[in-house]
């Protein structure tokens, strides 16, 4: 080394103080490679970790469409929140404490000097720290400074808003402790008055503005509401998503119905705001490293104009308390429709009265349609019918209904030393007959000739007792006895009552709706489809959309055609024919294949506490589109209670039909 | 290597060191800057009363105070160093008066107020000691053989370490020893006497940081209680540990508060430092500073350092390293040209002066040595550490300039 060489040769003391100065330089080297190269990454780390604060920002949540694809059940509207932007607010809050500062030393020397003049003697200094404001002291100063500067600014806000608004000091002060970076909000929604009132005043000053948040509107209120479900607040982390934030804003969960089945498509991909905050927590400036990325809307296979018209049906023939379900399907391809349940809920979850949601009697929060299991009654028959036909029933042999001796006018029929009443009168029946006024001895009788394996066989095939897959988490899954089941300790009456849709089977209407629609079809049953298809919500973001594809056929029931055309024209007869029970359904224009039912309902000591009350039907009868289903809690019967609802449903359907039938024509 | 010799010997001043201090100079200059203006409250002020501002005129005065000090020969100066010896003395006891020294509100009694300029006397004094140590043992090596000459090298060291140390300024104090003791070395004191001096401190040091890192309270040196806990920071202990027995959860939880924040200076510096990586956020782009994280009280002038080493990275670190190097080898080379032991032993007391400072400064900043409030030379905001570099500087040249007078 030049400098080396330079320092004389001899000179040993010098050579030595070069050497330490040398080996004093190259430790500081090393140690600030160690630090700057090496574990450089760490420290950015702890820098990242001290001065950023991540916020998760929830995405814009996907809408929920009927079938058109163009009514909207679900959406996203902006509500405008006030805030406070504490940054903005900060040199306010220093030049009120300075002022507070100003008089708190003004009076703790005028304390010392009282107390100086009082003991005719300077203080010490262990006396003069008594007299000294402490560090607690102090802070407390600054927080009153804080809080008096963020009062007066709600205040004058509120003065302009023409609403009173004061400042919850405890609140604001938590606030301040934890989540500084983030504004502090001082009024939520505001109403569009309030926000021109408050542009026009304060745009951009005061350190109070506006801030937007997206919350979930229904704009067609309890349409479909069970259908569609409800969010419930949770802003934590979903599945694959960064797992840390500071910060979280508001964010929703779908919990039942379409909103939780496809939480994960509707609900997109939270993104991240990243905020420069300073020593004290004060934001300093904020990116958006990732943004979030909008969920996706799910288009239903709902009909809204069939939902609308079946809800309002319902409430109109038996109030909107009543307890009920109606489900509207397509036969050909097993497309939901409508359905129904009531009572209603507001899918604005919250905005539901708490005790309304808790009342144990009308149990608002059940959806009907899929979620609760019911006697069918008559209304199984078909399927008693279905499978005596295909083991050998002649239709046209009669059977003779005997009087009942305590019910003048009225069958009955014994089984063993039990006698089951029956609601059609004494006298010859034959298939078509016995259908039409629903007679329980001539179904009671043939399902014994028939055999309960026969009939069970047939029903396994319907997947009666079987969950239909459903996305909404809203299901159950009915009951069918085993095989196994009706081989022991099975007795004639439980057939009997098998055979009158009572006892041992449970159907939910969204079942009945499957089953009816596979009669109709000529025996395919179908999986039932709720949702067409999952799109973006930006058509021009490329992405492609998912669809679910309609009339995936889950059974064959493999009966014969004839046996159905027996089925079929029997069914008409019940609508059509003045006798017929389901008669109040009958439709102008078109021909409908119904079948109505009054289940009795138990009590634990088999006394009847309640009728469920169905009507099931099909139509057209010539080539069945819709099963239409309904079922009506406590209801006086199947014909008189459900089967006029039925008649306005179908009469909407006809209409809908008329008013689309152009817009095909054009399409074409 | 191939340096031309007439050249070399018609330059009158060393240059390679004035570059290398012009290179100083100018980085001090821009990070003062960068470091103060960074704070909006302090950047809406008028240019004049600016930190950066200031810091140039202290330059200015600085390289004017070089300069006239090489214009005396050094012999000339060191004939007058004991005046200066004891004229600092009288200011270091001056400032221990509540009076006359103020405190700055930091607690240490370490500058005397003059209005225009906040006058810190220990670091003229370790100049005054520098030269008299020079003069002193300057004298043949044979009279450094008698034991009175010894002790009262002792004593020319002693004396100002112990006024610094009662202002309390540890790390001041504490560059005194290093570059005493390598002063003795250099003029030839008997290595017997060297290794017992080395011995002793080495002893009491121990002892001192035995006491107080493992001694419950009540048997400790009596000490201020922010030194003892920088210590105690810097050798890892917990404070909870010193805490008396019957000591509170409220009282240990104040512990703990304590030392976070007492720590948090050299975690604040650490993460400046590291978080610069290998090339650095560029200048004014550090944010440890900016946003306060590093206390604004000292990122211009203790821990200038780590703002440099944020904004430029290793690469800055080491050009700032390359640089004192610079100043520091052409120091001892200037040493080694000396026409006498008066001037060799001056060059060397400032190179080891100046790398103590240095040393200290960014071990600091790098938590291989312990928070001493030790400014870094030429680079720390600052009037008196400054105007004190400077000189310092201008001895070397002088001794330069004079090597061959005669």
């Amino acid at each position: 080394m030049l400098i080396f060489d330079e320092l004389k040769k001899n000179d040993l003391q010098l050579r030595t103080v070069a050497m330490v100065l040398a080996g004093g330089l190259f430790i500081l080297l090393v140690g600030l490679w160690w630090v700057q190269v090496v574990s450089s990454r760490e420290y950015q780390n702890h820098l990242e970790t001290q001065s950023y604060r991540s916020i998760r920002l929830p995405a814009v949540r996907g809408k929920i469409l009927d079938r058109t694809g163009v009514n909207v059940l679900a959406e996203n509207r902006p509500r405008y929140n006030l805030s406070l932007y504490l940054d903005d607010l900060r040199p306010q809050f220093d030049d009120a404490f300075t002022e507070l500062k100003k008089s708190a030393l003004a009076a703790q020397k005028q304390r010392i000097a009282a107390q100086e003049k009082k003991l005719r003697r300077p203080l010490t200094k262990a006396e003069l720290k008594q007299f000294r404001l402490t560090t607690e002291e102090w802070e407390q100063l600054r927080t009153q400074a804080r809080v008096g500067e963020a009062a007066s600014v709600v205040a004058e806000v509120g003065r302009w808003l023409g609403q009173p608004l004061t400042l919850d000091a405890a609140k604001f002060n938590r606030h301040y402790a934890t989540e500084l970076a983030m504004p502090y909000p001082i009024l939520p929604n505001l109403t569009p008055e309030q926000i021109a009132r408050f542009e026009e005043h304060f745009a951009g000053g005061l350190g109070a503005d506006l801030e937007p948040q997206s919350v979930r509107v229904y704009p067609f209120g309890d349409t479909a509401a069970h259908l569609l479900g409800y969010l419930q607040k949770d802003d934590s982390s979903a599945e694959g998503e960064e797992s840390f934030f500071n910060y979280r804003l508001p964010d929703y969960r779908g919990k039942v119905g379409i909103e939780g089945g496809f939480d994960t498509e509707l609900r997109g991909h939270a993104g991240e705001e990243s905020v420069l905050v300073n020593n004290l927590g004060y934001r300093e400036t904020n990116n958006v490293p990732d943004l979030p990325e909008a969920g996706h809307n799910v288009v239903l296979t709902l009909d809204l104009n069939i939902q609308r018209a079946a809800e309002e049906s319902l409430a109109r023939h038996q109030g909107s308390d009543v307890k009920g379900a109606i489900v509207v399907m397509d036969v050909r391809n097993g497309d939901v429709l409508a359905m129904v349940s009531s009572p209603a809920i507001n899918p604005d979850y919250v905005s539901n009265n708490p005790a309304y949601l808790a009342d144990p009697e009308l149990r608002p929060q059940i959806n009907r349609a899929t979620q609760e299991n019911y006697a069918p009654g008559s209304i199984f028959k078909v399927v008693v019918g279905l499978a005596a036909l295909e083991n050998g029933l002649d239709p046209e042999q009669t059977y003779e209904v005997q009087s009942d001796p305590t019910r003048p006018g009225r069958g009955c029929i014994y089984i063993g030393k039990r006698k089951i009443d029956d609601t059609a009168p004494p006298g010859e029946y034959n298939f078509k007959l016995a259908l039409e006024r629903s007679s329980n001895a001539y179904f009671i009788t043939n399902g014994l000739h028939t055999g309960i394996e026969n009939i069970v066989r047939l029903a396994e095939k319907f997947h009666f007792g079987e969950k239909l897959g459903l996305p909404t988490r809203q299901e159950t899954r009915g009951n069918l006895p085993s095989l196994a089941r009706v081989q022991s300790d099975w007795h004639d009456g439980d057939t009997a009552n098998f055979c009158i849709g009572q006892g041992a089977i449970v159907v939910t209407p969204l079942q009945m709706a499957v089953a009816y629609a596979a009669i109709a079809n000529g025996g395919s049953v179908l999986v039932p489809r709720l949702v067409e298809r999952i799109e973006p919500q930006d058509p021009a973001s490329g992405e492609s959309a998912t669809n679910f594809p309609a009339g995936v056929i889950r059974d064959q029931l493999g009966v014969r055609p004839r046996s159905l055309k027996i089925l079929h024209d029997a069914m008409l007869a019940e609508t059509e024919e003045p006798e017929g029970t389901g008669h109040p359904a009958a439709v102008a224009g078109l021909r409908i294949c119904g079948k109505t039912g009054t289940a009795q309902v138990m009590n634990e000591r088999n006394e009847v506490i309640d009728h469920t009350t169905w009507f099931a039907s099909f139509a057209p009868y010539e080539h069945p589109r819709y099963a239409v289903v309904v079922m009506v809690q406590g209801g006086s019967s199947g014909g008189g209670t459900c089967a006029p609802i039925a008649h306005d449903i179908y009469e909407a359907i006809l209409k809908n039909e008329k008013s689309e039938a152009p817009k095909v024509l054009a399409e074409n | 290597m191939i340096s031309d010799p007439l050249n070399e010997r018609e330059s009158k001043i060393d240059r390679l060191q004035l570059a290398a201090l012009a290179g100083l100079l100018f980085i001090g200059a821009a990070f003062v800057f960068s470091a103060t203006m960074s704070n909006p409250a302090a950047a809406d002020k008028a240019w004049y009363v600016q930190s950066w501002f200031h810091q140039l005129i202290w330059y200015a005065l600085g390289i004017g105070a070089g300069g006239l000090v090489c214009l005396v020969d050094y012999h000339t100066l060191a004939r007058w160093s004991f005046v200066a010896y004891w004229l600092t003395v009288v200011f270091l006891v001056a400032v221990l008066v509540p009076h006359i020294g103020t405190t700055h509100g930091w607690g240490a009694r370490r500058w005397i107020d003059l209005k225009f300029f906040q006058f810190q006397p220990s670091e003229f004094a370790k100049l005054a000691f520098v030269l008299a140590a020079a003069n002193f043992l300057s004298r043949p090596p044979d009279e450094l053989r008698f034991p009175e000459n010894f002790w009262k090298a002792i004593g020319l060291m002693l004396l100002p370490f112990a006024l610094i140390l009662k202002e309390p300024d540890l790390g001041s104090a504490l560059v005194l020893l290093p570059t005493g003791l390598v002063m003795m070395f250099v003029a030839g004191t008997p290595k017997k006497y060297l290794l017992q001096l080395l011995g002793a401190v080495g002893l009491v040091a121990a002892l001192f940081l035995g006491d107080m890192m493992f001694l419950p309270g009540r048997w400790q040196i009596p000490m201020e209680s922010y030194q003892r806990d920088r210590l105690l920071v810097f050798f890892g202990r917990n404070y909870t540990d010193f805490a008396p027995p019957q000591a509170t959860p409220a009282e240990l939880q104040r512990l703990r508060e304590q030392q976070i924040s007492d720590e948090y200076n050299i975690r604040q510096a650490l993460i400046s430092v590291g978080s610069g990586g290998l090339t650095g956020k560029g200048w004014r782009q550090g944010t440890q500073h900016a946003l306060g994280y590093l206390p604004r009280a000292v990122a211009h002038n203790d821990f200038i350092f780590s703002v440099i080493a944020e904004e430029e990275g290793f690469v800055g670190s080491v050009i700032v390293l390359a640089l004192y190097g610079v100043v520091l080898f052409t120091g001892l080379r200037i040493a080694g040209s000396a026409r006498d032991r008066l001037g060799k032993l001056v060059a060397v007391g400032v190179v080891t002066l100046i790398f103590s400072h240095v040393f200290i400064n960014i071990g600091m900043n790098i938590r291989i040595m312990p928070v001493t409030g030790v400014p870094l030379p030429l680079l720390s905001y600052g009037g008196s550490s400054v105007l004190g570099s400077l000189i310092a500087a201008g001895l070397m040249q002088n001794v330069y300039i004079h090597r061959r007078g005669y």
